[in-house]
């Protein structure tokens, strides 16, 4: 396979996964959280690359630490999630960024941890997304419901009986997974994008949670592939060609939706389908 | 004799932070409704939060068609330690919740949201089968919201969210309905069918304990009332619980006014 093929592979899967992971992240509101998740891992990614240990290694360590921190400082005194979230998207990223500076010889660029470098991912890169996404589809496929259920009705979830937190974990460890398999291909900063963008379209373009989560990932497998390819026929970098594309397709959806409401297209609609009926 | 579907024996619950509510001696039968009256911060929802098995049991017997939980004060040996309802009885519970706190931007239908109350049921790996179907389809039926199934939950008017809600308690099958203050802000024709639901619901032999600051609908359709503050005060049919001077105490000293129907108590939400 060449290198070229294989980065397209890549952006298929990791645009897949992203799509898929994506919508559990949009539909409980924790695009926040994904974000600074992302952000955040970049010191142990940084750490990971000196120390010559793998980068979604040390990102996955990192991220363990992230959302431990984050349920931490959640509790202190009324802040909440949002304010952990900021304060380890920001600390995260100055942290990677002092390591970057301090340690001499970083045998990669650090930006090609920052927006990922899909040319030159590895086979295992691609086996490891491969990875998440099977165990995201098996986890959504038994735990689904219940994930929805929460999601929708979290005092009501709690009536029949279940508990939150294994779902919250769920969801919050899928993500972590996510953005670390994702972050050789398209980097720390990046890899929010092709999680919340391609969710947010399938969401506008979709009316059942099910559309949603089979419309996701096809939206990020094809933004991964127009990415690829304009990189590759534009002489541009792959991973922000692909963000690009992502959020490319979130304005159409946006204007899609924007077009379908306006006054003009619900009155001209009963119109054309008395057309159909007569023609038919 | 009725045969009862919960009974409590002189029950306590007591959430974990220490606030209890206690002295509850009453049991429902099958078809009977009971009304739970009493101010605000009674313990009403509390009641029905220890009956779901939310709120630890720690004082006395409460049984779910069989004995669940046996206390005997949080001082005694391990024996008597705080017990929750099981998992397994909770089948036999629905439940409407007084708050509604929904994501009316998810995209689910109502025909889903309904379907939740079978999950119990179908536990973690099977899918929804034909029963299941059908009990979703009859629990629509009941409260007359058939023709909206496919609609989005989040479409749907106030009214029609609560009954929707209902037909997803009523989907578990329930032998024992629990509903908390669901009248509250309902336009006269949903709160008209949710009367004609409850009374179709006792016809069927389930047994209902609704909490309420209706009087109107403790005589419409309960049996039984049960008056409440910070703990039982008075349990009994409606003609003889629901006296003046009973509610005035109930109400703890706050002018009451009983105009036929209506509770009026200043201070809480008037109806």
């Amino acid at each position: 396979m060449s290198y070229f093929e294989r980065a397209l592979v890549a952006a298929i899967i990791i645009g897949a996964v992203g799509g898929f992971v994506g919508c559990l992240v949009v539909l409980r509101r924790r695009t926040f959280f994904a974000q600074a998740l992302t952000h955040g891992t970049y010191p142990g990614a940084v750490a990971a690359a000196a120390l010559g240990v793998s980068v979604p290694l040390g990102a996955a360590a990192a991220s363990v630490v992230l959302v431990l921190v984050m349920t931490g400082i959640a509790r202190v005194r009324n802040q909440g999630a949002q304010v952990a979230a900021g304060i380890v998207l920001t600390g995260g990223f100055a942290a990677g960024a002092i390591l970057a500076a301090v340690v001499p010889s970083l045998p990669v660029q650090p930006e090609s941890l920052l927006v990922g470098s899909i040319l030159t991912v590895t086979p295992a890169d691609i086996l490891l997304a491969a990875c998440v996404g099977l165990v995201a589809l098996v986890l959504v496929v038994v735990f689904g419901r219940r994930i929805v259920f929460s999601t929708f009705d979290q005092a009501g979830f709690r009536a029949a009986g279940y508990r939150e937190w294994p779902i919250e974990l769920l969801v919050l460890g899928l993500t972590a997974a996510t953005v670390v398999s994702a972050l050789p291909a398209v980097g720390a900063i990046l890899a929010i994008a092709l999680i919340a963008a391609p969710a947010a379209a399938a969401r506008l373009v979709t009316t059942t949670y099910r559309g949603m989560l089979v419309t996701a990932p096809a939206i990020g497998a094809a933004s991964g592939v127009l990415g690829v390819l304009a990189s590759r026929a534009l002489a541009i970098a792959a991973g922000p060609a692909i963000v690009l594309a992502a959020t490319g397709f979130l304005l159409l959806a946006l204007l899609g939706s924007k077009l379908r409401a306006l006054p003009w297209r619900a009155s001209a609609i009963p119109v054309e389908t008395a057309e159909d009926a007569r023609t038919a | 004799m009725t045969e009862n579907v919960v009974r409590l024996d002189d029950a306590t619950f007591t959430y974990p932070g220490g606030s209890s509510v206690g002295g509850f001696d009453f049991a429902i039968g099958r078809g009977e409704a009971v009304a739970l009256i009493g101010p605000n911060g009674a313990g009403k929802s509390t009641l029905l939060r220890g009956i779901l098995g939310l709120v630890p049991l720690t004082h006395g017997r409460m049984s779910l068609g069989e004995p669940v939980g046996e206390a005997s004060g949080p001082m005694a040996d391990a024996a008597a330690r705080p017990v929750t309802a099981k998992h397994s009885d909770r089948g036999m519970l629905g439940f409407l919740p007084q708050s509604m706190e929904f994501d009316l931007d998810f995209p689910i239908s109502l025909e889903q949201v309904v379907m939740q109350g079978r999950y119990r049921r179908l536990g973690l790996l099977r899918w929804p089968g034909r029963a299941d179907r059908a009990a979703v389809r009859h629990a629509l039926e009941t409260v007359g919201l058939e023709e909206l199934a496919a609609t989005r939950f989040g479409q749907l008017s106030g009214g029609q969210r609560q009954r929707g809600l209902l037909a997803r308690a009523l989907a578990a099958e329930p032998e024992l309905l629990l509903l908390d203050e669901p009248f509250n802000g309902l336009d006269q024709p949903n709160r008209d069918a949710l009367v004609a639901t409850l009374r179709r619901l006792k016809r069927d032999g389930v047994a209902v304990l609704v909490s309420t600051h209706d009087l109107e609908l403790a005589q419409q359709v309960c049996d039984l009332v049960l008056l409440v503050n910070g703990g039982q005060l008075s349990f009994g049919p409606v003609a003889d619980v629901l006296t003046l001077g009973n509610v005035q105490r109930c109400f703890d000293g706050v002018e009451v006014e009983i105009d036929e129907h209506t509770l009026v108590v200043p201070g809480h939400e008037g109806h």
